[in-house]
């Protein structure tokens, strides 16, 4: 008796009823997700006419990737990417973690808290845009007016019409938008933390600070890289925010990947160069995919039945 | 004790500076939309709106003129496309989450672990030949070609969240019911279905938040004005009426009610939905 | 009721093997323990009887038929969980209805049936609640309750009373042995606790690393353990177990520690049998104390003393090796006092070191 004593083709056999439930969800991922990732790679090799007549597509081989890795927009825009992504991360996790560190200890009006620093998360990106589109106005903005009455400067500032300024103003509306994801991820971590370490730590005389940095931190591994990374992607992914708010101005100054991508595939009608582009996103999302669902499976498979 | 104090000091100023950031923004919305368009564009801004006034509300929310016609018309738009690209995702996620927390049948990682992969692709990728298939398919600008997209990020998403409240059911239950004369069929939907009643619920409630905030397939695949969902609606009135700030606020803050609303009614839910797969391990 | 046979049964996970080449029969009527350390394949070979899980090869019969391919509803098998599986939300009437609404019985004899039940186990009253609502030994009867409440041909019970406390365990082992001799039911039941295997079953099976060690009645297993392993397992406290080297042709035996002990005639025969060095097995019940020094007594130190009332343990160090001999309570030993060990050589274990093999006459 062998250890692997059945082929793979016995076993799917014996298990094809499972597959019964999995199969609908197949079907439907396989044409909304699993075709147009496909379909994506293959138009990256044409160039398409602006028509979107796709039959008069002329295979175009590596042309794409090769014009768009020279551009000078493609820099601009993946310089932009990267303080758009690192800042918004890094700003996000930061307050959102001191929130969760702040909220982990029982008192009245906890759970009410909770819940208002949540809302920003689910506010439709859309909704949450112009509102602070109007909080930004130049004339009439309040955070400017505020500026002002503070003596901070002069005269209201121009946020998203000033290719300095506009980067910070727009990561801080990102920040606020996901710092609630960072915030309750990293309370349930806190939660895990079990209690009686902590009561160990301080029997043996460690202070906040000190059961903080050998107890806390240590057990918080997992839960921050799950989300430190989910916020990357998020970050990589985002449109909305900067597509409303500026639509990559001025002068291409908030431009990032996805907005320059929206742009070629829908304002100039390119949808080969926009495709090509389109891989080489996907190419950097595999390599931290691949990190997550290493981060998020472990210890999955200790279950059978 | 002394050093105890001083963190907890710390941590409450920063918990309300923190609440001071987040709430700034929506208590400005809310003050905005309820001064008149005279009323907003003063600097300095009038940080109380010395007459305030509910207009914005009743022409946004009146079927009697034509702005109101048009914002509940979008309005009518997003609970339409949301539920049913709800209802949809959740019932073939259902079985699938089940078999993917449940069986070991050959394969079963890979699929797995491509359906958690799909949260990592970004919207715009699935864009261009989601387009390019609805054209083909003549369903450009209408509403099934939103509520067959939204299933690209609703359906892993819903998956995963369900595999995780089936995780947490315990398998005994299942194999006491087969051992009573259930077949595997039968313990799931009968033993099994109403325990995850509330997971389902949980799981519909944020694949709606995600289709009601949807925007970029939306803005997509729609021109037709009478089939745009609130987000793309909310921006067609900004061009429209650049100028009405009130009222686009008003417009943000009713839009922003409901799912703020089912939100806050169903936290304890959602945070675990959010945090489940991320802890465990 | 019906006879249950596993003949050669075999479970694999991928590359690990959790049940290796098992064969035993229940009879009908008997109530069979299997016993063992945790990951030993207990529960794994319950699950293939019920049809939780599937044979990678051997066949299993109930009664006549062999059920290798059918599925648990078809087996015609109860079965109580660790954590009971109680339906919850389903009322305990509910949770006892639903075997009978699985196979399609009356309304009135579900409703005659379960209040049967309900009555036989006590727990009437509370036929309302819910799961949540009740505690563990009333947890632990609706199971039974579920269990009892068709009339199955087997029942098999995974470690049902290890989520109790120590006081009501005692109390439901009791009940459960009454409920096995008024019903007369075959029980398969898994524990990892010897002592409910032993004094519950007809038979109990020792198992380890998915092996079947010794397949006996307790009283047999107990007094003739087969290998070091059941030696060690059944019991408390564990059997000493001690090296020595066979010396004299198998007429003594040489300690590493520099004792010699003499053997009996029968000792001595099975010693001689063994392939290299013996391991000496005696329970603590087996082992005299004795202030002074004489032939075949074995030389060590208390090391500390544990009264429990009616019987007092002693553990002694030998160099480094702790034995344990038990005393009568009115004996007074302290710590560090010298003390000299004897043997029942009759009641002496040998066993082969290489093999781990009791050596037998």
């Amino acid at each position: 008796m062998t250890a692997r004593s059945d082929g793979l083709l016995r076993r799917i056999v014996r298990h094809r009823a499972d597959y019964l439930y999995v199969a609908p969800a197949l079907g439907v991922m396989l044409l909304v997700i699993g075709y147009p990732i496909y379909d994506t790679v293959y138009l990256s090799f044409f160039n398409t006419p602006p028509n979107l007549a796709l039959e008069d597509k002329i295979f175009a081989g590596l042309d794409n990737y090769g014009r768009i890795l020279s551009a000078d927009s493609f820099h601009e825009a993946t310089w932009n990417t990267l303080v758009w992504t690192v800042f918004s991360t890094f700003f996000a996790f930061v307050l959102g973690f001191g929130a969760a560190l702040a909220l982990n200890r029982e008192f009245r009006g906890r759970g009410l808290l909770r819940g208002i620093l949540l809302i920003p998360y689910v506010i439709s990106a859309v909704a949450a845009s112009y509102v602070w589109r109007w909080l930004y106005h130049s004339d009439f903005g309040v955070i400017g007016a505020i500026s002002v009455a503070l003596g901070f400067t002069d005269t209201p500032i121009n946020f998203l019409d000033n290719t300095t300024v506009v980067m910070p103003a727009l990561i801080v509306v990102n920040v606020w938008k996901e710092f609630p994801f960072a915030m309750i991820m990293m309370l349930a971590g806190l939660q895990t933390v079990p209690d009686h370490l902590l009561r160990a730590a301080r029997v043996d005389g460690a202070g906040t600070w000190e059961s903080f940095v050998h107890i806390t931190l240590p057990h918080l591994k997992g839960v921050t890289l799950v989300t430190v990374l989910l916020l990357l992607v998020t970050n990589l992914n985002s449109f909305t925010i900067p597509y409303i708010m500026t639509g990559g101005g001025p002068a291409g100054a908030s431009e990032i990947w996805i907005t320059h991508i929206y742009q070629l595939a829908f304002g100039r009608i390119r949808f080969g160069l926009a495709s090509a582009y389109s891989v080489i996103l996907f190419i950097v999302m595999m390599g931290l995919g691949y990190f997550y669902v290493r981060a998020l499976t472990q210890g999955d498979e200790r279950r059978g039945g | 004790m002394k050093e105890h104090g001083f963190w907890r000091l710390g941590g409450k100023l920063y918990l309300a500076a923190l609440v001071v950031f987040t709430m700034l923004p929506m208590v400005w919305m809310v003050i905005t939309s309820l001064k008149t368009q005279f009323a907003a564009l003063q600097y300095p801004p009038e940080w109380i709106p010395r007459n305030p006034t509910l207009d914005q509300y009743w022409l946004l929310l009146s079927p009697a003129n034509a702005v109101g016609r048009e914002f509940l018309r979008y309005l009518f738009n997003s609970v339409w496309v949301s539920a049913a690209s709800t209802v949809l995702g959740v019932a073939v996620a259902v079985p699938a989450a089940y078999a993917f927390s449940r069986f070991r049948f050959p394969g079963r990682n890979l699929l797995f672990y491509s359906v958690l992969l799909r949260n990592m692709f970004p919207a715009v990728v699935f864009l261009m030949p989601l387009f390019i298939m609805m054209r083909w398919l003549g369903l450009v600008n209408t509403q099934a070609s939103l509520i067959l997209t939204y299933l690209t990020f609703g359906l892993p998403l819903s998956i995963w969240l369900l595999k995780g409240f089936y995780d947490n059911i315990p398998v005994q239950l299942e194999q006491a019911a087969r051992i009573d004369g259930a077949s595997r069929f039968q313990a799931f939907l009968l033993i099994v279905m109403p325990l995850s009643a509330p997971g389902i619920t949980a799981t519909a409630i944020y694949s709606f938040i995600m289709a009601w905030n949807e925007y970029v397939y939306a803005l997509t695949f729609l021109n037709d004005k009478d089939r745009l969902t609130l987000p793309v609606g909310l921006q067609r009135f900004f061009t429209e009426y650049a100028t009405n700030w009130p009222g686009l606020m008003a417009a943000s803050f009713i839009m922003s009610v409901p799912v703020v609303a089912l939100f806050l009614v169903l936290q304890k839910y959602f945070v675990r939905a959010l945090t489940d797969g991320a802890v465990k391990s | 009721m019906a006879q249950v046979r596993l003949g050669n049964i075999v479970k694999h996970y991928g590359d690990s093997i959790a049940v290796d080449d098992v064969s035993l029969t229940v009879e009908d009527g008997e109530f069979v323990a299997l016993v063992g350390p945790s990951g030993c394949g207990k529960t794994t070979t319950l699950n293939l009887v019920a049809g939780l899980l599937e044979l990678t090869g051997g066949t299993i019969h109930i009664g006549d038929r062999q059920v290798n391919e059918l599925d648990p509803k078809d087996r015609d098998i109860a079965m109580v969980f660790q954590n009971y599986a109680l339906y919850p939300n389903k009322t305990v009437y509910a949770n006892l209805a639903f075997p009978l609404q699985m196979r399609k019985t009356a309304k009135a004899d579900i409703d005659r049936k379960v209040r049967a039940a309900a009555a036989s186990l006590d727990i009437t009253h509370l036929l309302q609640r819910r799961p949540r609502e009740l505690s563990g030994g009333q947890q632990q009867r609706v199971a039974l309750g579920r269990a009892l409440v068709r009339d199955p041909k087997v029942f098999l019970m995974d470690e049902p009373l290890s989520n109790l406390d120590a006081k009501l365990r005692v109390q439901m082992r009791a009940e459960l042995k009454r409920f096995h001799q008024d019903l007369k039911a075959t029980i398969i039941y898994v524990t990892h606790d010897q002592l409910e295997a032993v004094t519950m079953a007809d038979r109990m099976a020792v198992m380890n690393h998915g092996v079947l060690q010794q397949y006996d009645t307790p009283e047999v297993v107990f007094n003739a353990p087969l290998n070091l392993f059941v030696a060690g397992f059944v019991g408390s406290p564990a059997m000493n177990l001690f090296p020595a080297e066979v010396a004299d042709g198998g007429a003594s035996l040489l300690g590493p520690e520099g004792w010699r002990l003499t053997l009996s005639e029968r000792n001595a025969a099975r010693a001689r049998r063994a392939t290299g060095g013996v391991i000496l097995g005696a329970r603590h019940s087996m082992i005299g104390l004795h202030g002074e020094p004489a032939t075949d007594r074995i030389p060590g130190r208390v090391y500390t003393v544990e009264p429990t009332g009616d019987i007092t343990f002693v553990h002694v160090r030998i160099a480094a090796a702790n034995v344990i001999a038990s005393v009568g309570p009115d004996i007074r030993l302290r710590a560090d006092d010298a003390v000299w060990l004897s043997f029942d050589q009759n009641k002496l274990h040998l066993f082969d070191v290489a093999s781990g093999q009791a050596l037998r006459d």
